[in-house]
């Protein structure tokens, strides 16, 4: 048996145009959002990211309902169509929700600021005597939603002189920091040191990605994270033969590990909001595949130490792991 | 992935399947299709002709025949890894049936269509010759039956000729005897890497018979005679298991160097014998 730790703290929410410059990177670091209020009450949110699985609809939906105190059936995320969203940079480093996420949070805070101009005007009281909560303005005894304010900018029949009509926002946000994620990653495996087989027999990971707007979106990217991590410290490899040909090219052969493989994940965590950004989040997409390939490698070595070895290449197959046992009895 | 175009032709009986492989070069059968499909698809294959024996209920059976079992041809792997006259009779071959790929795969997939397809790595092929199975072929000529040892010539070779259908397997009941299937794979649905069928025969303390049969160690399923001799009591399991390699030719590839194979191939030998004698 062996046990090995891994812990990390990883460089996220990429990242501030002019540290991008200062590298001679090709791009920005920033990215967009736009809300868009519809004169029935529902909003559009137009994202820069796009997402292949990591659930930006279901968190970015969750931001822009909280913050204008609507229902989360309300909202739209529109996202992957250069003609509807053109404006964004890309979804990686785990920076989707740390710089599109909080481009998402600023432009809900335009869509407040106009609607308070427009609430102010129709009460009949100034902007800061007004108080604003899960949606609704209200001051002098009287209150107006951010639905019925849309409405309102929408007929345009009553708005402060020189306003132009639509409730509508845009935000692109360059971060003025990164953000950093940390934990760490405990794995425990049972080798076979007759067949060289390993079994990852129990895994325990304690994160700190920051503010959690959604735990089990969290705990879905950190279980894929650590999956892809343990593949590559246990199954997955590109062989090409003597001749240069790619021999793993299918996915019969280039060994993707299934649930039958994996082990029930262990989750913890810690939530530290990063000072960096008004969520306070830190991203997460990453967090495993660091942690676990290192985690699993540890635990690999922790166990053949009282053999004679200490270092092994990935990924531990058995025919390597009996190799190495067979190379330090020599 | 598209498969090339090929006719297609449902039987309605096995003189019917028999009558429609002889009707056109090329013809092949089509049994649970989950070897068949994929090489069709990856176009390994392209027969002028698919004869699906799929709908014929007289080649899905289980049936006592006195000291043997009688398996249809047409019998899924879900039926026999959980038939009572199998886990009776032939518990090895319901353990067996219970490792092969995944659940869908095991209620599409059928005893005749592994052992037609003679895959080295398949568990069927190598388990039954453990048991001394038989296989019965109808063909133009009428039925014979060949042992599953010689039945498999090679590498998804066979003995079955252009319009045979192998109709049924008939497996020898055990009786009181140990037994063990061990199949190391790099994943749950992978192939073996390698498998190791035993089976042990004792009366008071002594090994009468054993019978041991390697999946993927060769480009057909083999006794491994050498062991089984060497192996007259529980002591010799070692001596059995070092004999084991003879006549062994395994393949290398991205599950294991044969330098690797014949190394698990003694270690399973050994652990196979193990369990089958505490049985």
């Amino acid at each position: 048996m062996g046990i090995g730790f891994s812990t990390y703290l990883e460089m996220c929410g990429l990242a501030p145009s002019r540290v991008l410059g200062a590298i001679r990177y090709g791009a920005g670091g920033w990215d967009a959002a736009t809300i868009r209020f519809l004169p029935t009450g529902t909003v559009q949110v137009l994202i820069g990211t796009s997402p292949h699985g990591q659930s930006h609809v279901t968190t970015f939906s969750q931001i822009v309902a909280e913050r204008l105190g609507i229902p989360y059936d309300d909202v739209e995320v529109l996202h992957g169509d250069t003609a509807v969203a053109p404006l964004g940079m890309d979804t990686y480093g785990s920076r989707s929700l740390t710089v599109g996420g909080v481009a998402v949070y600023h432009a809900a805070e335009r869509i407040i600021e106009k609607a308070r101009k427009i609430a102010a005007h129709q009460l009949e009281v100034g902007e800061d005597e007004l108080e604003y909560e899960n949606g609704t303005f209200s001051g002098n005894g009287n209150s107006l939603t951010t639905k019925e304010l849309a409405l309102q900018a929408w007929t345009a029949h009553n708005l402060p002189d020189g306003m132009e009509p639509g409730l509508e926002a845009s935000f692109v946000y360059d971060p003025p920091n990164f953000s950093w994620p940390s934990g760490t990653h405990i794995a425990v495996v049972e080798v076979d040191t007759e067949t060289g087989n390993v079994d990852l027999i129990r895994y325990v990971a304690v994160d700190d990605v920051g503010s959690v707007i959604n735990p089990k979106v969290v705990e879905g990217q950190i279980h894929g994270g650590v999956a892809q991590g343990i593949a590559q410290a246990l199954w997955e490899e590109a062989v090409y033969d003597e001749d240069g040909n790619l021999v793993t090219g299918s996915m019969m052969n280039y060994m993707v590990p299934s649930a039958a493989e994996l082990p029930s994940y262990e989750l913890g965590r810690t939530e530290t909001p990063s000072p960096t950004n008004p969520l306070g989040v830190k991203g997460v997409g990453e967090t495993g595949t660091i942690a676990s390939t290192a985690a699993v490698m540890n635990a690999v070595v922790d166990a053949l130490v009282p053999f004679g070895v200490t270092d092994l290449d990935m990924p531990a197959t058995p025919e390597r792991v009996w190799r190495a046992i067979e190379a330090a009895k020599t | 992935m598209i498969p090339a175009p090929f006719d297609y032709e449902v039987a309605e009986s096995v003189e019917h399947a028999v009558d429609l492989l002889g009707s056109r070069e090329d013809a092949k059968l089509l049994a649970g299709g989950h070897s068949l499909i994929p090489l069709l698809r990856l176009r390994f294959t392209r027969p002028a002709l698919l004869v699906d024996i799929g709908r014929i209920d007289e080649l899905r059976y289980l049936r006592d025949a006195g000291e043997k079992l009688a398996i249809g041809g047409m019998t899924r792997h879900h039926d026999i890894q959980n038939d009572p006259l199998v886990q009776e009779h032939c518990p090895v071959v319901s353990y067996a049936a219970g490792l092969i790929g995944d659940p869908q795969v095991r209620h599409r997939g059928t005893i005749g269509g592994s052992l037609a397809h003679a895959d080295p790595a398949a568990d069927f092929p190598a388990v039954l010759t453990a048991l001394d199975a038989e296989v019965v072929i109808r063909g133009p000529e009428g039925e014979r039956t060949v042992p599953v040892g010689e039945f498999v010539t090679g590498v998804f070779g066979t003995v079955l000729g252009p319009q045979d259908v192998l109709t049924e397997i008939r497996v020898p009941k055990l009786g009181p005897t140990g037994w063990a299937y061990l199949k190391f794979t790099r994943r749950a649905q992978d192939w073996a890497t390698v498998g190791v069928t035993a089976i042990v025969r004792r009366s008071n303390g002594t090994i009468d018979s054993a019978a041991i049969a390697f999946t993927n160690m060769a480009p057909k399923p083999g006794r491994a005679k050498a062991a089984e001799q060497a192996l007259t009591a529980p002591d010799d399991i070692e001596a059995a298991a070092e004999a084991s390699l003879e006549g062994t030719d395994p393949p290398s590839d991205t599950q294991g160097s044969a330098d690797y194979r014949r190394h698990l191939a003694k270690v399973l030998v050994r652990r196979a014998l193990e369990e089958a004698i505490s049985r």
